[in-house]
């Protein structure tokens, strides 16, 4: 992002213009700022973003199992 | 799972065209959701689903969720008969869709398209507004819930520029 787009981007997701679809995902319960972060990143950091979040979102699911296994 | 640079280089190596769909392509395109499988759609000519066949076969794909005693071979063959397979590989759970609902085959939703460059490698994502057109028409509720997302999301993309 250049320093114009993240100024823009940061107005918008800080006061989405009423009635549009950034103001309705905000409505819907959307966190816009995680979008602003995501955004920052180059697609290639991205990509390998992914991973790293399913990789956090297995070790909780197995760590949940072995808690409700253990008891 | 193996990170999705490494897994589209895998495929690109292997010259097999595919475009990035599902989860993986709405967090290539600045979405905060992830699934934990990545899913793709194929060509399904039949060079590309030999091309398909060759490259998955050292990691071992089996029908994700099928009894491990079940008969089953993703090969040439498999493939033609079928359409859309869930496997699980050793690269992680992929799914790869012959149809992809609301847009089509691979012609149509390669046309619904944008290129990434990811790791230097030029990758097929689904667009933002292929993506919303294909989550309407499936309709389910786990596609109608991230409606909101996305359409808001296209919209801060258009006005700032971002990729």
């Amino acid at each position: 992002m250049t320093p114009e787009q993240r100024k823009l981007a940061y107005e918008l997701i800080t006061n989405p213009p009423a009635g549009s679809k950034l103001a309705e995902a905000k409505e819907w319960g959307v966190d816009l700022t995680l979008l602003y972060a995501n955004l920052e990143r180059t697609p290639s950091e991205r990509a390998r973003s992914f991973a790293s979040i399913v990789h956090s979102y297995n070790g909780l699911r197995d760590a949940a199992k072995k808690s409700t296994l253990s008891q | 799972m193996k990170e999705l640079p490494e897994i589209f280089k895998i495929l690109y190596d292997a010259s097999l065209e595919f475009v990035v769909i599902g989860g993986a392509a709405m967090h290539l395109q600045g979405s905060a959701y992830v699934t934990k499988d990545v899913d793709f759609c194929y060509s399904r000519t039949p060079e590309n689903i030999k091309r398909l066949a060759a490259v998955l076969a050292p990691y071992h794909p089996r029908l994700r969720g099928a009894p491990a005693d079940l008969p089953f071979t993703f090969d040439a063959r498999a493939i033609a008969q079928g359409l859309n397979f869930t496997l699980t590989t050793d690269l992680g759970d992929l799914d790869f869709l012959g149809e992809v609902t609301g847009l089509g085959f691979y012609k149509e939703v390669k046309a619904a398209a944008d290129t990434q460059i990811i790791d230097g490698i030029p990758v097929l994502v689904l667009s933002l507004s292929g993506l919303i057109k294909t989550k309407k028409a499936a309709g389910r509720a786990k596609d109608l819930y991230v409606l909101p997302e996305l359409e808001g999301l296209e919209l801060l993309k258009r006005k700032t520029g971002v990729e």
